[in-house]
């Protein structure tokens, strides 16, 4: 019976050679002993599964909460959407009014920095980490400190490409067309799937960047892209206003 | 500083604050889920590697296998996630004994195991048990069996008089269960 604190000791890892060897011949000879080590070790794997059981449901749980978070949110973007299409159809026809649709001035009035959706930072909140700073410029319409650090930003994949587009982004901010161009061009033509869609978020801000570098034909086939091919469900109101101005 | 940070949210891990790892799960949820469609894994698949990573680490946390955070969560999480990944791949995603692995991303060798593999009847058994076993039991048990306390490192955190009076209250628990079970 006494052998038992043996057990405990196995399960702490803190046998001694001399105790070791005692364990393996009980675990031979003492059918008690092996019974009730058999036992604890069904009951460490219970546990465990137990745990990893509650853990999961946990998560399942997140995972709800973000599909209720994620309807309201629609709800709540279609709405502002379409003020904001109305707005800007008033907006466009006082504009229109003056008839100032220079390629720049398009630019100027459609670019807004995309959001920071892949990496939320939350006030006060800060892991240290490069990216996080990163972000934290960008939000804050740093956009040189964020093109800094998002290049010293150690990619965890070679093809984790959404860096690249707020970097891209960044530049377009900066008026740095060129290098905006350069940047968000290769990330435009790969075609992906899924709800993370950085590629056509790419095709709207590389057809920004043509505008302001004033390369209308290159800047009128993306804006038709994007206003015609049903693929497309970024920025497409945007883009046939554009293409309408700029005819 | 960072470091600081970074060691409170260990804690705050360690002590299954839910705040805490619904703000986690959240914050690479997109990204890693992002990734692993580029690997080639479907959606739902996609989704329970994301999970069973995340699992992985909080293990890693509770066994004290990872003390504290040398890099960025997300770091973490996509090691292990990568390392999943590459076992589904592999078509042996369940492996089928608890191993170390080692982490590229941190240097490190964590535990990477699913258990859910070969499960007995007695095991199975012992699970319904403990969910009618009282909570004391179990917080000593878990802490004994799972995050590697020593009963004198039990005695101080739960206030116990003694080790001995430790030792048969956990004697207790295992007999309780016995009997629990017999009746199941």
């Amino acid at each position: 019976m006494n052998n038992f604190n043996l057990i405990d000791k196995f399960f702490n890892d803190t046998l001694s050679d001399k105790e070791a060897t005692l364990f393996n011949k009980l675990l031979q000879e003492d059918s008690e002993f092996k019974e009730e080590f058999r036992f604890q070790k069904d009951l460490k794997k219970a546990l465990q599964l137990n745990k990893r059981e509650s853990l999961k449901a946990t998560l399942q749980g997140f995972e709800k909460d973000l599909k209720k978070k994620k309807s309201v949110f629609t709800i709540k973007t279609w709405l502002a959407a379409a003020t904001v299409i109305i707005l800007l159809g008033i907006g466009s026809l006082i504009y229109n009014s003056f008839g100032n649709d220079d390629p720049k001035n398009l630019y100027a009035e459609y670019f807004e920095p995309y959001r920071n959706i892949v990496h939320p930072v939350e006030r006060g909140e800060n892991d240290g980490s490069i990216e996080t700073k990163a972000f934290q410029a960008y939000e804050n319409g740093d956009f040189y400190k964020a093109i800094n650090l998002f290049n010293s930003v150690e990619s965890l994949e070679e093809d984790d490409n959404y860096i690249d587009f707020y970097k891209g982004i960044s530049y377009l901010a900066l008026n740095k067309n060129k290098e905006a161009i350069e940047i968000l061009l290769p990330i435009a033509t790969e075609i992906e799937k899924g709800d993370y869609d950085l590629s056509q978020k790419a095709n709207w801000y590389l057809a920004l960047a043509y505008l302001n570098a004033n390369e209308i034909e290159k800047a009128k086939s993306q804006l038709y892209m994007i206003s015609h091919d049903n693929a497309f469900t970024f920025k497409k109101e945007e883009a046939s206003d554009i293409l309408e101005k700029l005819n | 500083m960072g470091n600081q940070n970074s060691n409170t949210t260990l804690e705050l891990i360690k002590k299954g604050d839910q705040k805490t790892l619904k703000a986690i799960y959240e914050e690479n949820r997109k990204r890693f889920l992002n990734f692993a469609k580029k690997q080639g894994l479907i959606a739902e698949d996609a989704k329970d590697v994301y999970q069973d990573s995340f699992i992985a680490f909080i293990e890693n946390i509770s066994t004290g296998k990872i003390q504290s955070l040398h890099s960025s969560v997300s770091t973490y999480l996509f090691g292990i996630g990568k390392k999943l990944i590459q076992y589904q791949k592999r078509s042996n995603y369940r492996l089928k004994t608890s191993s170390a692995v080692k982490i590229n991303e941190i240097k490190e060798e964590l535990d990477v195991n699913f258990l859910e593999e070969n499960v007995t009847k007695e095991q199975r058994l012992l699970q319904k048990g403990l969910k009618k076993l009282g909570a004391k039991c179990i917080e000593v048990l878990e802490m004994f069996f799972l995050e590697g306390y020593i009963l004198d490192e039990i005695v101080e955190i739960l206030h116990y008089k003694n080790k001995k009076v430790l030792g048969s209250q956990k004697s207790r628990c295992i007999s309780q269960l016995k009997e629990i079970i017999r009746h199941l």
